[in-house]
């Protein structure tokens, strides 16, 4: 057990350098940041004191030396935007992301399943016919298309709900939520909505498939022949089986989140983490983008060595692969 | 059951199912108007020498305003929208397709290899293909074309290859690993084939049904996922056509009352990618052993 | 009892929340920008859209006002060139900054020395140019810089004044995001992504400005923006999209007001040799084949004036005998034909695709134009953090921008955008397509110590005419029109500056 876990953390710190490095790499060939850095109105020899100063004429093994050592003690430069350090300006960001990913998937979730087990109780009822196909095109619509629809049926026609920020929010220490205010919560409805919709059908058509295929088991016909309570038998035994991959897949999606939360904040202007990547992109903001990628792929990465371990305790047949 | 047998259930379940007919109309219907593009559009899009700026921000034809031959309107470069959509179908489905050849060829032959030889080789390709996977295809390819700007289609599907091809991977490795324990897979390995011949004739066909269901979803996930590129800017280039980036002009236009530049490329690209889905859908149902079937 | 006292509490807080969520009491505004601000540190960045912040909260020792944009006294009472060389100013008294530090000269020779400094200013150019920055006294500054620099403090309104004493205490990650200055507004709280809000400095030297608070909600989407204004969110809106302005001038409670801009857009070419651009009669046919109007009528809805030059009216150099060229396809294929290109030629058109109105549009509508004629354009478009750097290292063939120079002198303008590329001189570093005459770079070092304004004028005219006419440097397109938005119910006295900047001290209430 033990070894399992080193060889899967050892793992894990490897693939994190390798991202460093292959970030360092390709934004070292990438462009030059110093002009926009020095002004519009900068010499040429302002320009190379600009590069002095900020270390961007070392060789390449020293910078990315420097680059690793600082990014171990969490500094990761500073933003050519705004000149301050990068990862702080990403980590503020972080409570209004998490507080949109976190509502679209309890969202998606809730609903979801919720939805996936009524429809697999009767499968060829009209109901269930309609909610299968409604989940048919909610894979099929792209996430920004979503919003878009939202925004225009909700905000500009009816016009009830905000599409744009976060509204009121209130600090509580380093934490700004919007939840406590109802201006804020009007205005992660939307939102949350869009981020939901795509995993919200995956997941719908998920459990119908998956308690499709217990309810089918012979396990599950004995329980009706011993004439158990529908609810009993849904909810003890086969959802519970269910469960398992439903969670897995749940919990290993978070990159799409990542992903798509960059879409829905670009179009609801929410001031979260994907919005400023993508404004980082445009601007080729590079010490930000990197730090995204980095922190990125530092969670995922985490998550994943958890899932793992998890599943070694749980099935012991894996750690003797 | 003998092959044969296969294929003409498959054949006769395939036509007795509404959705999968429904599906398979919708599919040939975009690919015969990609393919017959150049012949049935009023107007060539990214013709620099036909536009022109008189006609543009003109509503469909049945409205008031409305001009021939703009079926759908015109966008606010005097684009025919029709046109523009018929193009943008032709990019989704050359990148969907693009990817999936190239992403799909790639995984299964390393699932191919990695299920057969297993130990350190299958070890290696599979820690890496987690890595990938984990990432999602959709931000890998974000962030690669965020980083690697403007360079074009191939970039493009390059990009989404390179996340892509994991899910190839995994699929056939699994099922190489059921099939190479096959009754027939021992004989033949008994009457001394050697291993290519018994990874090309033997195992290749047997466990390679699941990868068609995953090529049908793949092409739906795939063009979405171009489509939500190009509408963020760091998909195709700005003088190809594209769905997404027909959308991303058309949002400006929103609350001017111009709905057709969102509603009709929008539309085109749900029928697509919903066509693609009912296919995916009774291909997977064909495949799969274990459901209970009803009639 | 308890029931009748719960009910009167609900109702009031419903009254209260419904009364927060309405728009703001009269003495206060709320605006919805196009830009946000990217620091609080006044020197770090350059744009004119971080510097419009700045300049609420800081003031320099100069400014310009309101809707002409003259230049006038701020910290700064008087100012007079000693010499060449030497500047002198004298400040003004008794102003405070925003922390009760009292404003003194040591404050201006801190702040212009910290120019200098690339970690922390991007007016770098600025502060190299500065030979030595003297303390007279308490309210007496001599400037000397290093060569003669006629247009010195023209732009000076640009630079504002930090405050000596907190700047140094304080660790930099706190200058950025917390500016003391001794402006008319002081900061009271920036939320980055969502709002600025400012409360008015009641001790403000000039008079404390009318507007109590302003609430500044930056989005960059201009849809959402506008449906900010539609939907009674905001009073006010900067950058009104062109697609959207038939539903503002639509809208019975929104009220328009526009400005013609100082920026003007144009095409430049190069004159590569060997290339068929560095033919001038190639440059003049692509200038004649471009139909400025209908872009004006139809991309620009309208909302552009035709330009003839880069330089607008107020700016020194201007020429308002040059005319633009006719629109003939014709004629520029007749020359096209003489000058051996009657088959065309493929050229590479770069532009931005998010810097300029209708940018992105105005190329492809350049490209389409140029089609017509033979000459066939490859665009190549890309987001403004790509698209100037490109520009700096000059290797582009042809490209659009758009400019105005800051200190109303277009001899610096044309230094850096028409010289040759000459690095080491510093000359040409926004010189993007290789453009070279020998003669223009001349004239253009001749008036670099030209300190006389007569003799300036008189030569800037005649460069100006030189380039547009006879070496045909670029295709002026139009300048742009700044559109604002306001909420008719507000009645807002509001006249836009030139430079396009929000300063609130010159916005008021009508009633």
């Amino acid at each position: 057990m033990a070894t399992y876990v080193a060889r899967r953390l050892i793992q894990a710190v490897v693939v994190l350098l390798a991202v460093s490095l292959i970030c360092f790499c390709i934004f070292r060939y990438l462009g030059d940041p110093v002009i926009s850095m020095a002004g519009l109105y900068a010499t040429f020899q302002e320009r190379e004191e600009v590069r002095r100063v900020f270390g961007l004429d070392k060789p390449t093994y020293v910078q990315y030396g420097l680059f690793v050592w600082n990014a171990a003690h969490g500094n990761f430069g500073k933003s050519f935007v705004s000149r301050v350090p990068a990862l702080p300006l990403i980590l503020e960001r972080f409570p209004a992301t998490f507080e949109l990913a976190t509502c679209a998937v309890c969202i998606a979730f809730v609903v979801g399943v919720g939805l996936g087990v009524l429809v697999s109780l009767r499968p060829y009822s009209a109901k269930s016919r309609l909610i299968m196909a409604a989940s048919l095109g909610g894979i099929s619509i792209p996430t920004f298309l979503t919003g878009i629809l939202l925004i225009m049926v909700f905000s500009v026609m009816v016009g009830i709900l905000p599409s744009y920020g976060r509204g009121n929010t209130i600090q509580l220490g380093f934490w700004r939520t919007g939840l406590l205010t109802l201006d804020g919560i009007k205005h992660l409805i939307l939102p949350a909505c869009t981020l939901a919709s795509y995993q919200l059908a995956v997941l719908l058509r998920l459990t119908r498939a998956g308690m499709r295929e217990v309810l089918a088991e012979e396990y599950i016909k004995t329980a009706w022949a011993k004439g158990l309570p529908p609810r009993k038998v849904i909810f003890k035994h086969a959802l519970r089986n269910v469960m398992i991959p439903v969670v897995t897949i749940t919990g290993l999606q978070f990159g799409e989140l990542l992903a798509f939360s960059i879409v829905t904040e670009t179009i609801y202007q929410w001031p979260g983490m994907g919005n400023l990547l993508l404004t980082s992109i445009y601007e080729n903001d590079q010490p930000v983008i990197v730090t995204y990628i980095m922190l990125a792929s530092l969670i995922i990465i985490t998550l994943n060595t958890i899932v793992d371990i998890l599943y070694a305790i749980l099935n012991p047949k894996i750690r003797y692969d | 059951m003998t092959e044969r047998r296969i294929k003409s259930r498959m054949l006769s379940s395939f036509l007795h199912d509404p959705s999968a007919l429904l599906g398979s109309v919708i599919l040939v219907i975009f690919l015969m108007a990609t393919l017959l593009a150049p012949l049935i559009t009023p107007q060539d899009p990214y013709d620099l020498k036909k536009l022109t700026l008189e006609s543009f921000l003109k509503p469909p034809l049945w409205m008031e305003g409305g001009q021939a031959p703009f079926l759908l309107g015109t966008d606010d470069q005097g684009r025919d929208i029709l046109s523009t959509i018929i193009y943008g179908c032709r990019t989704s489905l050359i990148v969907g397709f693009g990817v999936v050849v190239l992403a799909g060829t790639f995984g299964v032959a390393i699932g191919l290899l990695a299920g057969y030889y297993g130990k350190w080789l299958d070890t290696v390709t599979m820690r890496l293909a987690d890595t990938f996977f984990s990432f999602s295809t959709t931000l890998l390819a974000f962030l690669l074309l965020g980083i690697f700007k403007h360079g074009g289609i191939l970039v493009v599907i390059l990009a989404i290859c390179i996340a892509d091809w994991v899910r190839y991977a995994r699929t056939m490795r699994g099922s190489v690993l059921q099939v190479k324990e096959e009754a027939y897979v021992m004989a033949a390995k008994a009457t001394g084939a050697g291993d290519l011949r018994l990874l090309l004739r033997h195992i290749l066909p047997n466990a390679i049904p699941p990868i068609f269901v995953i090529v049908a979803v793949d092409l739906a996930v795939v063009i979405m996922l171009e489509a939500t590129l190009s509408f963020l800017g760091v998909g195709v280039p700005v003088t190809e056509p594209s769905l997404g980036m027909m959308i991303a002009i058309g949002k400006n236009y929103v609350y001017a009352g111009k709905w057709w530049m969102i509603v009709f490329p929008g539309g085109a690209l749900v029928f697509l990618v919903v066509g693609i889905n009912l296919f995916a859908d009774w291909l997977r149902e064909e495949l799969n052993p274990k459901i209970e079937r009803r009639g | 009892m308890k029931k009748l006292l719960f009910l009167l509490l609900f109702g009031l807080l419903t009254v209260a929340l419904v009364g927060y969520t309405m728009a703001a009491a009269p003495t206060s505004i709320i605006v919805a920008q196009d830009d946000s601000p990217a620091m609080m540190n006044p020197y770090g960045d350059d744009s004119d859209a971080n510097l419009q912040y700045m300049a609420n909260f800081f003031d320099g020792l100069v400014q310009r006002k309101g809707a002409d944009g003259t230049l006038a006294p701020a910290l700064a009472e008087k100012w007079e060139r000693v010499d060449a060389l030497t500047w002198k100013f004298y400040l003004r008294k008794n102003v405070k900054f925003h922390n009760g530090n009292p404003f003194t000269a040591e404050d201006v020779k801190f702040s212009f020395e910290r120019t200098a400094n690339p970690e922390v200013s991007q007016f770098v150019n600025f502060g190299k140019s500065l030979e030595s920055v003297q303390v007279v006294d308490d309210y007496t500054v001599v400037v000397k810089t290093k060569t003669p620099i006629p247009w010195f403090v023209n732009n000076m309104h640009q630079l504002f004044i930090m405050d000596k004493e907190s700047t140094e205490k304080r660790d930099a990650g706190d200058v950025m995001v917390k500016p003391i200055g001794t402006g008319a507004y002081k900061l009271e709280e920036w939320v980055k992504g969502s709002y600025v809000k400012m409360v008015a400095n009641e001790d403000y030297w000039e008079g404390a400005p009318l507007i109590k608070k302003v609430e500044i909600r930056p989005i960059s989407e201009s849809s959402t923006r506008f449906a900010a204004l539609a939907s009674g969110q905001v009073d006010m809106l900067t950058g009104v999209p062109l697609e959207l302005y038939d539903q503002v001038v639509a809208d019975k409670k929104l009220e328009v007001v526009t400005r013609p801009a100082r920026r003007s857009i144009f095409l430049v070419m190069g004159s590569k040799p060997g290339s068929p651009l560095a033919d001038v009669r190639v440059r003049k046919a692509m200038y004649m084949a471009i139909n400025e109007d209908e872009i004006i009528e139809k991309l620009m809805r309208g909302h552009a004036k035709p330009a003839a030059q880069i330089p607008d009216p107020p700016t020194v150099g201007y020429n308002g005998e040059l005319k633009r060229l006719p629109y003939d396809p014709e004629g520029a294929k007749k020359l096209l034909k003489e000058a051996g290109y009657e088959k065309g030629f493929t050229v590479t058109l770069t532009g931005p695709t998010d810097r300029y109105i209708m940018d992105k549009q105005i190329c492809e509508a350049a490209a389409k134009y140029l089609a017509k004629v033979g000459i066939e354009v490859k665009l190549d478009l890309k987001p403004k953090a790509i698209f100037f750097p490109e520009v700096g290292q000059g290797k582009l063939e042809m490209y659009l921008l758009g400019w105005f120079d800051g200190t109303y002198d277009m001899g610096r303008t044309y230094a850096k955008l028409v010289h040759s590329r000459d690095l080491d001189k510093g000359y040409g570093e926004l010189n993007g397509a290789f453009f070279s005459d020998a003669g223009i770079d001349k004239v253009i070092e001749s008036t670099a110590t030209m300190l006389d304004l007569k003799e300036r004028t008189k030569t800037l005219q005649q460069l100006n005419k030189t380039a547009m006419v006879d070496q045909i440097y670029c295709i002026p397109l139009h300048y742009q029109v700044d559109i604002y938005a306001l909420q008719k119910a507000k009645a807002i006295n509001f006249k836009p500056r030139p430079d396009r900047w929000m300063v609130y001290k010159e916005i008021s209430f009508a009633k």
